[in-house]
């Protein structure tokens, strides 16, 4: 084999040796170069030596309190959120209703567009945008808040009702 | 559980791996998807910034913004690459921000220190006596020191390697950069620790 250190594309191999992640084939063809090559010897002892001094070097343990701090930031950005819908909350609870609400609207706003002279041209476009939103700021808020009582469920497994 | 997984994907089937599915879980409103990303990553994010930063405080704190990051995402987030590649992009960049912020300006004085933080060596056969303790700390100490003194991007990238065993393309997609640049990266940052660490043999 034409020896590895000649080229930087070569060394690769030899770092991929020395990290042990080259497969069985290469090492072999390269352990019978390096029997022979004193700069690849010396090249693979040096690398093997970093290897070894890497390995010595231990990562710290995590906190265990980690998890409940990450939650605790997650729930202050929701609950921004929570605070606007509280007023909404015994309509959101009933998933069906808010819905039943927007279709209702959209009825009553295509009975009155039916009527000539009503509602005038301008002011239709406003009251099919507000209809149309307002479902899935619903969907968006129930997302949330069943998110926030997994996360709860989480954080305070033995409490069953969530503080929400 | 299954590393990668076959599902469909607005309409369109994706070979995704399992973190993706998770990920796409936590877009579609599953909390408890989140807490399983974060039971598989938190250990590797935090150890990859500690010794990015070599501050534990600083890294746990980057660590908790990582995941954040995540969380806040999670609306948007479309699986155009591997979770972990996407993971480590942000890791990296809040690391590489904290060193140019200063935000670890203890880290010199950390390392001039006796580390409070610096992990208990666990030996299994027989407690280290004082002198075996000393000389562990020193070399300890001289590794983190040559980690230290690479630049931010090697430092990075050999990171990646060494303990996160990730791949060349990987890790140039995390540093966004080429395959080649980061063999570069690697063949230098490991010379380079060759000729400060090669005594350690």
């Amino acid at each position: 084999m034409r020896c590895p250190i000649e080229t930087r594309e070569n060394a690769e191999m030899l770092l991929a040796y020395c990290s042990r992640k080259l497969d069985a084939e290469s090492t072999a063809i390269l352990e019978d170069h390096i029997r022979i090559c004193p700069a690849c010897r010396e090249f693979a002892g040096g690398q093997q030596a970093v290897w070894r001094a890497l390995d010595a070097w231990e990562a710290i343990p995590v906190s265990a309190d980690f998890d409940r701090r990450l939650y605790g930031r997650i729930e202050k950005e929701v609950s921004w959120w929570d605070l606007l819908m509280r007023p909404f909350r015994p309509l959101l609870f009933r998933q069906g209703l808010p819905i039943a609400a927007a279709v209702a609207l959209v009825i009553g706003a295509g009975v009155l567009l039916q009527r000539p002279g009503a509602v005038s041209p301008a002011s239709t476009p406003v009251s099919a945008q507000v209809d149309v939103v307002a479902p899935d700021q619903a969907e968006h808020a129930l997302q949330e808040m069943e998110m926030m009582r997994e996360f709860n469920r989480l954080v305070h497994p033995d409490t069953a009702d969530p503080k929400m | 559980m299954p590393e990668r997984v076959r599902t469909d994907v607005g309409g369109a089937a994706a070979a995704l791996d399992y973190d993706a599915e998770l990920m796409l879980r936590v877009k579609e409103g599953d909390g408890a998807s989140f807490g399983v990303l974060l039971d598989k990553h938190r250990s590797s994010v935090v150890h990859f910034l500690y010794r990015m930063v070599q501050n534990h405080p600083v890294a746990e704190e980057l660590a908790q913004e990582v995941f954040l990051r995540v969380y806040r995402s999670r609306s948007t987030y479309e699986p155009t690459a591997k979770f972990t590649t996407w993971l480590f992009r942000i890791a990296t960049h809040l690391a590489l921000n904290a060193l140019r912020d200063g935000k670890n300006e203890r880290l010199q004085e950390h390392l001039d220190d006796d580390s409070s933080d610096m992990p208990v060596r666990q030996i299994s056969d027989s407690r280290p006596s004082v002198e075996q303790f000393m000389v562990y700390q020193a070399r300890l100490d001289e590794v983190r020191r040559a980690v230290a003194t690479l630049p931010e991007k090697q430092r990075a990238a050999v990171l990646m390697h060494k303990y996160e065993e990730m791949e060349y393309s990987q890790i140039a997609k995390v540093l966004n950069c080429s395959e080649s640049a980061v063999k570069s990266l690697l063949f230098r940052a490991y010379e380079t620790l060759r000729a400060r660490l090669a005594h350690m043999a």
